[in-house]
C-alpha cells in the first residue's frame, strides 16, 4: 500500500503543477483530492462541469471547471479551513494581501477586484468561502451559481 | 440536577465525584429536617457568584475596536497554585481558553495523547491566520464558578514543535499580543469542544497532533481531551451564559463595561425574561433574510468585531479606502434583518451602519455601527451585543428555553 502512494506521489509531482486549483487546468482538481484525502464526484452542468470532493470530517470542496478545461471557481464548507494556498493556487498572494490590509479588523476577508473575488467566512465548526476568476467565467454562467 | 448526571462523562471522574459529592449535600439538605422549606422543584448546589466582569476597550495592544476582554485565572490543577491573567478576548465564535505562552508564568501539566506524545491544536481563522501550540490542563476560573481539569492551549511557545505544514497554509501567526491584540482567547460559543465528533474519528480536520519532538502529525483526540468550553464544565450554571452589554451612543465610548453572566435560568440573575430561543445547526449557523433574500450559514459572533455583510456594491455605499474591509458611508444608514432559528422561530434585528473612517477617528473602541463587507452570510459581531442581552444555549445542555445549541434575544 505504502508503494502504491508513493508511486502516485511522484506521478503527481511529475504531471502536475506544484498548486491547485483556481486558474489551473482541470487535471489540478485530482491534486487537490489527494491533498485534501477526499473522495470527489464529478457531475456535468450547463455550460461547466462541477467536481465535489467530501472531506472524511465533511468538509465540501467544490470546483468549478470550464469548457476550455480551466477551473474558474472554488468554493469550500465545513467544520476547519481548507488550506487556502492549496486552493487559491498563484491567487494566493492577493487573498494574503487583503486579509493583512486591514489590520483593525477581525472577521470575513473579501477580495472584490476587477479580476478576482475572493469571499472567506464563518467561524469554528462552520466555515465557508468560495473563489472566482471574472475572466475564465464561461459566458453562460454567473457567480451565483459558485456556492 | 436532573440532567446533570446523564451529561457527565465517565472519563471526567473529577465531574462525576463532584457531582456526586453535590447531590449528596443536597440530599442531606432536603432529609434534614427543616420542614419550614417546600421543596418546588429540583434541589440546586448552593449558589456561587456567577457574574464576571467584561469590557470593551483598547486591550493590551492599545489598538483594538469593539473587541471584549475579561480576566481569566488558571490554577494548577487541583492546587492553589494560580495567576489571574487579565486582557483575554471573550470570543462566542469559537472553543477553548488560549494563552499567549509567555502570559503563563505558573507550571501546569501537559495534555498528552494515548502514546505519551504531547497534544498540539492547529485553529485556522477565516482570515487564514492561524493558532498554533501545545495543549496543557488547568482549573480555570470564572467569578465563583471553577471548572477543574480543563485542556487549554498555550500559543507561541518557542520551547514546542514548529508548527506543522498542514496547520501553516501561507497565514499570519497569531502567536503574539501585538499580533492577537489580547493575552489570550476565551473560547465560549455554542459547542462543547472546539472540534468535536469528528476528531475522535478522523485527522481531516487539521485541528490536532502528536509532537514527540520538533515534528508532530494528525492525530485522533478523544472529546475529554480536546480543547473545552469551560462554561459547560462548571458544577452549576453550566448550561450556558448571558452577554450583556449597555446601549451606546452613535460616536461609541472609549470603553463600555458588561458582564458575563453564567447559567440560563439557574439564578435570580439569569432568566431568559421571554427573550426568544434562536437555535443553531450543528455549524452553529442560523439564517438571516435580508430584503427578501435568505442567508443560511449566518451567525452571532463576539469575535468578529463589526456586522459584516454583504458588500459596498450590493448595498449602494462607499467601502472605505483608510480602512478597507468596512464601510463608510456617507451618511449613516439603518437597515433592518430577520433573524431565524433553525427552530422557525424569527425577529426583527435592526442595526446602523456608520462611516468607519470617522468613527475611528474619535479615538474611540467601542461601536455599535460598525460594519463591513461579507460573504454570503451574515456575520453578527460585538456591535450587536451593545444594548442587548445575548444569552447563549450550550450544545446538548438543558435550559428552560430547550436544549442548546442556541442564541436567545
Amino acid at each position: 500500500m505504502r508503494k502504491i502512494r508513493v508511486l502516485s506521489l511522484l506521478v503527481c509531482l511529475c504531471s502536475a503543477p506544484a498548486w491547485a486549483a483556481l486558474g489551473e487546468p482541470i487535471e489540478s482538481v485530482e491534486t487537490d483530492r489527494r491533498a485534501l484525502d477526499g473522495e470527489i464526484r464529478s457531475s456535468a452542468l450547463q455550460g461547466y462541469t462541477l467536481h465535489e470532493i467530501t472531506r472524511p470530517d465533511g468538509t465540501i470542496v467544490r470546483e468549478f471547471a470550464s469548457p476550455a478545461g480551466i477551473v474558474f471557481a472554488v468554493s469550500w464548507q465545513g467544520p476547519a479551513m481548507p488550506n487556502l494556498s492549496q486552493l487559491l493556487g498563484k491567487y494566493f498572494p492577493q487573498f494574503q494581501q487583503a486579509a493583512r490590509a486591514s489590520v483593525r479588523r477581525r472577521g470575513p476577508v473579501v477580495v472584490h477586484s476587477a479580476t478576482l473575488v475572493v469571499e472567506s467566512g464563518g467561524h469554528m465548526r462552520g466555515f465557508h468561502g468560495r473563489a472566482y476568476i471574472s475572466s475564465h467565467m464561461p459566458g453562460n454562467v454567473t457567480q451565483e451559481v459558485v456556492k | 440536577m436532573r440532567s446533570r448526571a446523564i451529561r457527565v462523562s465517565s472519563s471526567r471522574w473529577r465531574l462525576v465525584a463532584l457531582s456526586a459529592l453535590l447531590l449528596l449535600l443536597a440530599g442531606c439538605d432536603d432529609g434534614g429536617g427543616s420542614g419550614s422549606t417546600i421543596a418546588s422543584g429540583p434541589s440546586t448546589p448552593t449558589p456561587v457568584n456567577n457574574t464576571q466582569a467584561i469590557q470593551v476597550n483598547p486591550g493590551p495592544a492599545n489598538e483594538d475596536i469593539d473587541v471584549a476582554f475579561t480576566s481569566v485565572t488558571i490554577c494548577a490543577p487541583g492546587t492553589a497554585t494560580c495567576q489571574t491573567i487579565p486582557n483575554i478576548e471573550i470570543d462566542t465564535g469559537s472553543i477553548g481558553l488560549r494563552l499567549i505562552a509567555s502570559q503563563v508564568t505558573i507550571s501546569l501539566p501537559q495534555v498528552s495523547d494515548g502514546t505519551g506524545n504531547r497534544l498540539g491544536n492547529c485553529t485556522v481563522f477565516a482570515d487564514n491566520s492561524y493558532l498554533w501550540g501545545p495543549l496543557s490542563m488547568a482549573d480555570v476560573h470564572m467569578a465563583g464558578e471553577k471548572a477543574s481539569g480543563v485542556p487549554i492551549q498555550l500559543l507561541g511557545d518557542a520551547s514546542f514543535a514548529s508548527v506543522p505544514n498542514s496547520c501553516n497554509s501561507g497565514g499570519t501567526d497569531d502567536d503574539s499580543i501585538a499580533v492577537l491584540g489580547a493575552n489570550g482567547i476565551l473560547g465560549i460559543g455554542l459547542f462543547r469542544q472546539d472540534c468535536g465528533p469528528s476528531c475522535v474519528t478522523s485527522t481531516s480536520p487539521n485541528l490536532y497532533f502528536s509532537c514527540p519532538g520538533a515534528n508532530c502529525t494528525g492525530t485522533t483526540v478523544p472529546l475529554a481531551s480536546q480543547l473545552q468550553n469551560p462554561v459547560w464544565m462548571f458544577p452549576q450554571d453550566n448550561n450556558g451564559f448571558l452577554m450583556t452589554l449597555p446601549a451606546i451612543g452613535a460616536t461609541g465610548q472609549a470603553s463600555v463595561s458588561g458582564s458575563l453572566i453564567f447559567g440560563i435560568g439557574t439564578q435570580s440573575n439569569n432568566a431568559l425574561n421571554g427573550a426568544q430561543v434562536y437555535t443553531a445547526d450543528n455549524t452553529g449557523a442560523f439564517s438571516v433574510t435580508f430584503n427578501g433574500t435568505v442567508y443560511s450559514g449566518s451567525f452571532i459572533d463576539s469575535g468578529s468585531n463589526g456586522i459584516f455583510f454583504l458588500d459596498g456594491q450590493t448595498l449602494g455605499i462607499s467601502e472605505c479606502t483608510d480602512n478597507p474591509g468596512f464601510y463608510c458611508p456617507n451618511a449613516t444608514q439603518s437597515y433592518s434583518v430577520i433573524t431565524t432559528g433553525t427552530n422557525g422561530a424569527a425577529g426583527t434585528v435592526a442595526f446602523n451602519v456608520a462611516n468607519a473612517d470617522t468613527l475611528f477617528a474619535t479615538g474611540n473602541s467601542a461601536f455599535n455601527n460598525l460594519g463591513g463587507s461579507n460573504g454570503q452570510s451574515f456575520d453578527l459581531g460585538l456591535p450587536f451585543f451593545f444594548g442587548r442581552n445575548v444569552f447563549i444555549g450550550i450544545e446538548g445542555q438543558t435550559t428552560p428555553g430547550g436544549t442548546g445549541p442556541y442564541w436567545a434575544y
